[in-house]
């Protein structure tokens, strides 16, 4: 049935979505800052999968390694670009992030080449039916992985202490500290976690697409940015209802709308009318 | 004789909580009115009622007989309400006379393509450093707000708010942040404006400085009017006491 | 004329002056007044379409130009209404969301020709030299006006707004109209470059207007120096020049656009204004008596 099926494929798209713009909207809610070079870290994460599949046949690894080395890259983006401009204007970082962005794709293309790279045996490509949708075995995965993810992240985030620390840290800075939590170390794990997502995401795209290119970061990105305004920034749980949402707004607008309007457009025409008509986005602020 | 500022059965609520319930008051022409009353009374919710930042559900609020509703808080200030904030906040990128100058040409910027077409900076400049002596601080008129003290800052504040020529000076929380000496001196510099004609309604904390320099008090208290008076007559009441109880009360000795 | 200039330099000097009038009018908006967009290309493109259609259809190329400054701002105004609802955080999305819209919608519309774009734009009849001084003159004219803005009481009031809306309202002034007379104004000159665009290069595709060109001219203003008329010129001038001083650079122009957004942003925020003032400033306390 055709309109069952938009919704499921709107669903994987949108876990895509969600595994990015989580890692975007636990930054904006700690350190104010839209860091739009998030997406290159997305992009980094599919060639180090890519790259990693390639020499050692195995996916798992791919997946592992791409988690870490770009929740590292991650890391000292923090520490070399942000946080010596933290008390500077917030348009600085976003522009500083704009920048980087659109230098790492460029890099990506200089040295890897602007046809991208190819997994040499691509896994989970089988196909597996279930309630009558027939996906790859790597959409079932994108999709069940997002959902698993990010409800460890909702649990991390009110059971333990780290969790609640993040917590604190983002709706009371001033005090967080004097209650004797290690803000640093609170940021330096958020960009691990956020970044390692992105990277995850990007390894589960290339397999889906059986290829990374450079510029497979820039739409995810932009709509990534469209998701945490909606979802309301820094509001993890908001973001992935947001990203669900758009991806299936967009599988059924592109059957619909079409005629009017290009399917990546949709995301912003949802987003500017959301945020005519509720200002602050479709939830209200994490913390309040 | 209307009051130049009333504000009537003001209600404001966020959600289920009730931050002013129903508070009616009256400024007088001509008094230095404070307004106080323990943390989370509802002061400040009040404050930006009267201010357009916030709009009350319902209640009303008049300035020299004008029906405030609705009205943005530019257009409030433009019918004489002169304004400092809690947090003090000149425009960081201009000197003093020049944060005091903008203000004081408020004939020219009412609408931008009427602005696009002014160029003399001169007669404002000339005012606003008139102003900044009155406040006592003459001679840091052309450093940045970035270099000078709080206490100095608040004083540009208060030049800033009395350059629109206001009918009404609307103070919050002037005095927060100041030691003693400072906190005096400002107070002092308040009641000189006051007794220059000056219609000034203060909210503030510093009970002492209240004490000495109001002439009247409204003590409000979980969004309610506790009490209203002269200061000694407020301050001896059992509820406005019981009121203060259990929260840190500032120095009182005046 | 063409024996004093090639016509290898008359057309750099053309993309020149359209590139300027461009960037200055991005410095409007977001220098003067704070309001960042990161969709400015949006009017650049509706501009370039509104004359094309129009001298395409006959329309005289002055008429053209105005009703190209027309529709874009009216488009502006539009999108100027919308910013004023949103938090600064949400406006620089929005506005990016603006830019993909636009670009989103012309590429399905037939009647715009659709991806493929326009093509055969009519000569503009005042020759390749004349061109060019039209496109210097309008770089000239609007360098002039955001000089003047500066320092009229308008420029003041936009001060103040991009320092502290909130501040900026306790002090009278009207600054969601001020914002909204910076996006009309601004888009509406965005619009006339879009023209001049249109018949410089005879052909316009929905891809010229896409999201790097709206960075690239943000780029313009960020490393100028945001709100400074000559550094954003200077900016402007050397950004659009560079590919064509050095040929082999033009595969890594947005590398070298992007790396230097990052490395101002990072190291100089205040961009090649800021550095000239603060080595004047340096410059000044070392020669002051001790």
């Amino acid at each position: 049935m055709l309109a069952f099926e938009l919704f499921v494929q709107g669903l994987v798209q949108g876990s895509i979505y969600a595994l990015i713009a989580v890692g975007l909207t636990l930054v904006y809610g700690l350190l104010r800052i839209l860091h739009v070079a998030h997406a290159g870290l997305f992009t980094l994460g599919g060639y180090c999968g890519v790259l990693v599949a390639n020499a050692t046949g195995s996916f798992l690894l791919a997946l592992l390694v791409a988690m870490v080395v770009v929740g590292l890259a991650g890391m000292a983006m923090y520490r070399l670009c942000y946080q010596p401009i933290l008390d500077k204007p917030p348009y600085v970082a976003l522009i500083l992030s704009i920048g980087l962005f659109i230098a790492m794709e460029e890099l990506f293309r200089l040295i890897f080449g602007p046809y991208g790279l190819t997994f040499d045996a691509p896994a989970l490509q089988g196909r597996l039916e279930i309630l009558g949708i027939n996906l790859k075995h790597a959409e079932w995965a994108t999709m069940a992985g997002a959902v698993i993810v990010l409800g460890v992240l909702a649990l991390l985030a009110s059971r333990t202490r780290l969790g609640i620390a993040w917590r604190a840290t983002v709706t009371v800075p001033q005090m967080a500290e004097s209650f004797g939590i290690n803000i640093i170390q609170v940021r330096y794990v958020n960009f691990f976690i956020g970044s390692a997502l992105a990277g995850a995401a990007g390894v589960m795209v290339a397999l889906a697409n059986l290829q990374v290119e450079p510029t497979m970061g820039s739409v995810p990105s932009y709509k990534a940015l469209a998701i945490i305004v909606l979802g309301g920034l820094g509001n993890v749980r908001g973001t992935l209802i947001a990203a669900l949402a758009l991806g299936v707004i967009e599988s059924y607008g592109t059957i619909y709308l079409g005629k009017i309007l290009e399917r990546d457009a949709i995301a912003f025409a949802f987003l500017i009318v959301v945020l005519m008509v509720r200002p602050h986005g479709l939830f209200a602020k994490a913390g309040g | 004789m209307t009051a130049l500022l009333e504000v009537r059965e003001v209600r404001v609520h966020f959600g289920g909580v009730v931050a002013v319930d129903g508070v009616s008051f009256d400024a007088e022409q001509g008094e230095l009115l404070g307004l106080i009353g323990p943390n989370g009374a509802g002061k400040t919710t009040l404050m930006r009622a009267i201010t357009g930042v916030i709009r009350p559900q319902s209640g009303s609020i008049r300035l020299a007989g004008r029906d405030l509703a609705g009205l943005p808080t530019h257009r409030r200030v433009r019918l004489g309400l002169g304004l400092s904030q809690q947090l003090v906040s000149p425009f960081t990128t201009m000197t003093a006379v020049q944060n005091v100058a903008l203000a004081a040409g408020y004939r020219k910027t009412g609408a931008p393509l009427a602005a696009l077409i002014q160029m003399r900076r001169a007669p404002e400049l000339a005012r606003a450093r008139e102003l900044l002596e009155l406040v006592g601080v003459r001679g840091l008129a052309d450093r940045l707000p970035g270099d000078l003290p709080l206490g100095d800052l608040k004083r540009v504040e208060v030049a800033r708010a009395l350059a629109l020529d206001p009918k009404l000076l609307l103070l919050d929380e002037p005095l927060a942040g100041l030691n003693h000496i400072e906190a005096a001196a400002l107070a002092d510099t308040i009641t000189a404006l006051n007794r220059d004609g000056l219609t000034v309604v203060l909210i503030e904390h510093n009970l002492g400085e209240v004490m000495r320099i109001c002439s009247r008090l409204v003590v409000v208290d979980n969004g309610r009017k506790l009490a209203e008076g002269p200061p000694r007559e407020v301050m001896g009441e059992a509820k406005v006491r019981a009121a203060y109880l259990g929260e840190e009360v500032e120095d009182a000795a005046a | 004329m063409t024996g004093i200039i090639g016509n290898y330099e008359m057309s750099l000097l053309t993309m020149v002056g359209i590139t300027v009038t461009f960037a200055l009018s991005l410095n409007l908006i977001t220098g003067l007044c704070g309001q960042i967009s990161l969709g400015h290309a949006a009017f650049y493109g509706a501009g370039a379409y509104a004359a094309a259609m129009l001298t395409k259809a006959g329309v005289p190329f002055a008429l053209a130009l105005l009703a190209a400054a027309a529709v874009a701002a009216a488009i502006g105004l539009v999108v100027g209404l919308a910013s004023l609802r949103v938090r600064h955080d949400f406006l620089a999305i929005t506005t990016m969301g603006v830019g993909f819209l636009f670009i989103g919608i012309v590429r399905q519309q037939d009647a715009l020709g659709g991806t493929m774009g326009i093509s055969s734009i009519p000569d503009p009849g005042l020759g390749k030299a004349g061109f060019m001084a039209l496109c210097l003159a309008s770089a000239g004219v609007v360098a002039l006006f955001s000089l003047y803005v500066k320092r009229s009481w308008m420029g003041y009031a936009f001060d103040s707004i991009a320092d502290d809306e909130d501040t900026a309202r306790i002090v009278g002034i009207n600054v969601p109209a001020y914002k909204l007379a910076a996006f009309a104004i601004g888009t509406g000159i965005a619009g006339v470059a879009g023209g001049l665009y249109a018949h410089n290069v005879g052909i316009i595709d929905p891809d010229s207007f896409g999201f790097i060109e709206s960075i690239t001219v943000l780029a313009m203003v960020v490393i100028g120096g945001n709100g400074s008329v000559w550094g954003v010129t200077v900016a402007a001038v050397m950004l659009s020049m560079l590919p064509h001083w050095f040929q082999f650079i033009d595969n890594y122009k947005l590398l070298v656009y992007g790396g230097l957004v990052f490395a101002v942003m990072r190291f100089s925020p205040g961009g090649l204004a800021g550095l000239f003032a603060g080595g004047l400033e340096r410059l000044r306390r070392a020669r002051m008596p001790s």
